[in-house]
């Protein structure tokens, strides 16, 4: 049980440790990987037989893969034998009792960030319902979303409940052999959401994983799927501003996005899982594939990320324009601290004819940390009149940090517009000098400049993300100065 | 699509047979090493844009026919019109042989030249295609300037195919003395009908506070091959100002490392490549800033018309402690066809904070409004988007470093950007 005195690191890695606990009498599967391990993760979850059958040839796909090193990150290899791969929730006694058991260097984090009581103890892992009853909220909300059709749940019951929608849609975004990380979550894949909005519905509420009942330890290998059905438009919002407890060390997620005629989707995300402390020890290895689908004429999708934890993010939100005027936008703030290293970005791959996309990214390095933009731009002999504007600047905070960029350009089309640009750049001496002589605090003055760097990106999240997101860039680039 | 593999063995015995000189220890290392990595394939990241078949087609075809090298005395003519016609000293280097500076080159004027026959230099290779270059190297050229010479040093690198597929090497290094200034020009030209692939190895160590202008031309046999590749190193507070244009060819790549580890070196380095039909035209450029201040600067535009493809990959890597660089890239291209495909990846790997990095990359065709206003003023379709190209292309031409060279760089230019646009009227009128 914690003490007072164990710090971040031991608290987050002793979670981390209890992760790979193999007790096979209660509700784990041991560690190791074959198709019996997946037979009975599908078994378990009740699946029909195409879900099987589908785990099935990923896993047989994903042993002829090779783990991608291209990235620039580096990491310990990682034995996929060791790793256990269906773990059930973590039973009530296992928890710390209340938020006295809890870190406080946690506590003050929550603080920091302003996070309301009774959602610390939810985020730090106290056995949640007796704290705290989100079951009658979450219900309030399904009732509204049932009103106008939309379906929002588990991907469990999304399996169970309509399978014929899922049958449609899974895999035809992130095909099952996609890359290493999508394969080997297509095998094994926990849970996730499933969100399907119908035709010419508007989502009367942003989504959120917060208000899915069961949404807390889908485990490390998270599966969502959300289509957008003709002239219908919904706000997904991912992940949390708090730091996350999470038992795992490797995440290898996969979202598929499919936008039809007419619809749109806009996706953001708060990264914020343990980063590892300041040597670079524990942290969560985050490889995720996302990937939009602007299938139908006019549709949109949008994507909008603020990374800040994670000790190896490896992570590429793309959209596929196939449809007609087309839209895909991805605006992301990467923030890498200490040791951590981001390898992230986008690729838009123009099909259709006058698609468009705009591309902001935002990298900050601090400490000695390595963060990396990686983008493709990809116009097909096809996409007449694509038109594509990519702007990348970095943002070095100390001599001992990396910032890349590494943009990739494939123009197979006159007609295109391409146009990149980046910079890089550090805080220089006199905006600081300015600040002070104003009477702001050093720290005071670095926050505002960041998040004045960080505006464009900050303006695309919904409000009350945004303000959240503003405290969290705070909180990560504490001490990254002086 | 795999790629087939060079023959090693077939290597060997040609290498095997050559005379012993004092290169054969270079070339026995370079064998072994290539033997063990092997030529690129569309796997190696800084070789997805561009596959090699075509060169290891041609050296099998080659080396299977014994490894033969054409006299370089079918040239003679070309050779005199070429040097005839840009006032410079020349060195030659004909189908691979190193012929004979017609020009005094003891280093009393400043300039002195030797042949690796007579002094090996020391061979860097350890990248693929210069261990090919240097496992069958036979000789080589150094030359050694000092102090401000006058007339520009030219380097004609010919080569001549007929019959069957042939394979040619050329390896030169330079060095310039401290506080030298010179203007160089290296010429890449070919003719024939048979197969060609040439393999070049420049080096070009800059000393303190010398000042360096460098015109590069390929204008090749647009039926043959070629990779070249050269690496630059400049001295405190020395200035390089280059320009490359690549005018001709079939298959091209270009690969230029610029080692910046003094501070105060400056360098500028700009390109120009037009493709046409069937042309391959790929520019890779490394600038390792490994201490500051320093500066490097590099622009490279294209015109790509006709079913070609080009490739531009700009890198600039600033390691830890190299504060006070100013690093530079730019990269604009016109597409003035349907079949033509450009792929640009402008790179920077930071390591230190108090530097200035920048890129900028562009890719489009010919601006509508601009097309109209020239109608307006009452030229003819043709007419209007020769000048707009040309305006395109003026603007690096203009801007080469060397006087004597840039008429010719002009000329090529105008011709070939003729033959572009002729080209794709030529193609409106079928379709």
């Amino acid at each position: 049980m914690a003490t007072e005195s164990e710090n971040l690191e031991s608290l987050v890695n002793r979670r981390y440790e209890h992760g790979f606990v193999t007790d096979i009498a209660t509700e784990s599967l041991p560690p190791g990987l074959d198709e019996d391990v997946i037979r009975a993760i599908s078994a378990r979850k009740n699946e029909p037989e195409f879900m099987l059958e589908w785990r099935l040839q990923a896993y047989r796909q994903w042993l002829e893969m090779r783990e991608p090193d291209w990235a620039h990150v580096h990491y310990p290899k990682i034995d996929y034998n060791e790793i256990s791969y269906f773990s059930a929730p973590k039973s009530d006694e296992d928890r710390p009792k209340s938020l006295d058991e809890v870190d406080p260097k946690l506590l003050e984090t929550y603080d920091k960030l302003g996070i309301p009581l009774h959602e610390r103890a939810r985020l730090a892992g106290v056995a949640v319902d007796a704290v705290f009853d989100s079951v009658s909220v979450a219900t309030t909300f399904k009732e509204k979303l049932a009103d106008v059709g939309v379906i929002f749940c588990s991907f469990s019951e999304a399996v169970q409940e309509h399978p014929a929608l899922v049958r449609k849609y899974l895999g035809t975004v992130v095909p099952r052999r996609d890359n290493f990380f999508a394969a080997l979550n297509a095998a094994v894949f926990s849970d996730g959401s499933f969100v399907y909005i119908p035709k010419g519905v508007r989502c009367p509420m942003e989504l959120s994983t917060y208000f899915r009942i069961n949404a807390a330890n889908t485990g490390q290998f998270e599966r969502t799927l959300i289509i957008a059905d003709e002239g219908s438009h919904v706000s997904y919002l991912e992940g949390c501003t708090a730091p996350m407890r999470d038992e795992n060390q490797l995440h290898a997620a996969v979202v598929e996005l499919v936008a039809l005629k007419d619809a749109e989707i806009k996706y953001s995300t708060v990264q914020n899982w343990y980063p590892g402390d300041e040597n670079g020890v524990g942290g969560i290895y985050n490889f995720v594939t996302k990937r939009g689908d602007c299938r139908g004429a006019n549709s949109k999708i949008s994507w909008t990320q603020v990374e800040t934890g994670s000790a190896i993010t490896w992570k590429y939100p793309s959209c596929l324009l196939r449809g007609e005027n087309s839209v895909g936008e991805f605006y992301s703030v990467a923030v890498a601290n200490n040791m951590q290293q981001a390898d992230t970005g986008t690729k838009m791959i123009h099909i259709g004819r006058n698609t468009s996309s705009t591309i902001v990214s935002k990298g900050i390095s601090a400490g000695r940390a390595e963060n990396a933009y990686r983008g493709l731009v990809r116009v097909m002999p096809q996409a007449h009149g694509a038109r594509n504007h990519t702007q990348c600047d970095s943002l070095l905070i100390g001599k001992q940090c990396g910032a890349h960029t590494f943009p990739y350009m494939e123009i197979k089309n006159p007609t295109a517009r391409v146009e990149h640009e980046a910079t890089t750049s550090k805080i220089s001496a006199d905006q600081l000098f300015y600040c002070r002589q104003r009477g702001i605090s050093e720290e005071d003055a670095v926050n505002m400049i960041v998040n004045g760097f960080c505006k464009e990106v900050f303006k695309e999240l919904p409000m009350e993300f945004a303000v959240e997101a503003q405290a969290l860039l705070n909180v990560s680039l504490e001490g990254a100065v002086g | 699509m795999k790629q087939a593999s060079l023959s090693i063995e077939g290597l060997r015995s040609v290498v095997e047979a050559l005379p012993p000189d004092n290169l054969t220890p270079a070339r026995e290392a370079a064998l072994a090493h290539l033997g063990e990595h092997g030529i690129p394939t569309l796997r190696d990241e800084d070789w997805k844009y561009t596959d090699l078949s075509p060169v290891v087609d041609i050296s099998n075809r080659w080396l299977t026919a014994g490894g033969g090298r054409q006299s370089p005395d079918t040239l003679l003519a070309r050779i005199d019109e070429i040097t005839g016609s840009i006032d410079a000293n020349w060195l030659v280097v004909a189908n691979g042989v190193v012929l004979d500076p017609t020009f005094p080159a003891d280093g009393g004027n400043g300039v002195q030249v030797a042949k690796f026959s007579d002094a090996p230099a020391p061979l860097v290779f350890e990248r693929p295609l210069a261990d090919f270059n240097a496992a069958l190297l036979q000789d080589g050229l150094r030359v050694r300037i000092s102090g401000t010479v006058g007339k520009p040093v030219g380097i004609l690198l010919i080569d001549q195919s007929d019959g069957d597929a042939s394979v040619s090497q050329a390896w030169a290094e330079i060095d310039v003395d401290a506080n030298s200034a010179v203007e160089l020009i290296e010429y890449h030209v070919s003719q024939g009908n048979a197969d060609h692939y040439a393999n070049s190895v420049l080096t070009l160590n800059v000393g303190a506070n010398a000042d360096v202008r460098h015109v590069r031309i390929q204008n090749r046999s647009t039926r043959h091959v070629q990779t070249g590749r050269t690496s630059v190193s400049l001295g405190r507070d020395s200035r390089l100002d280059m320009a490359s244009y690549d005018l001709g060819g079939g298959l091209i790549r270009n690969d230029i490392d610029v080692d910046l580890s003094q501070p105060g070196a400056d360098i500028t380095f700009n390109g120009l490549y037009l493709a046409g039909e069937g042309q391959h035209i790929d520019n890779h450029t490394r600038v390792d800033h490994r201490v500051g201040p320093a500066t490097s600067a590099q622009e490279y535009r294209g015109i790509l018309n006709g079913n070609c493809r080009c490739v531009w990959n700009g890198k600039a890597i600033v390691h830890e402690g190299a504060d006070g660089t100013d690093a530079r890239q730019a990269n604009h291209n016109l597409l003035l066809s349907e079949k033509a495909e450009i792929d640009a990846k402008p790179e920077l790997e930071i390591y230190a904070d108090d530097v200035k990095c920048a890129h900028g990359t562009t890719v489009g065709q010919l601006d509508e409004r601009s097309l109209f206003y020239l109608r307006t003023r009452g030229l003819d379709k043709r007419h209007a988007r020769q000048v707009l190209t040309h305006a395109f292309a003026a603007d690096l031409v203009s801007r080469a470093p060397v006087d004597a060279a840039r008429s010719t760089v002009s000329a090529i230019v105008d011709a070939r950007l003729a033959d572009l646009i002729e080209a794709e009227f030529a193609e409106e009128l079928v379709s």
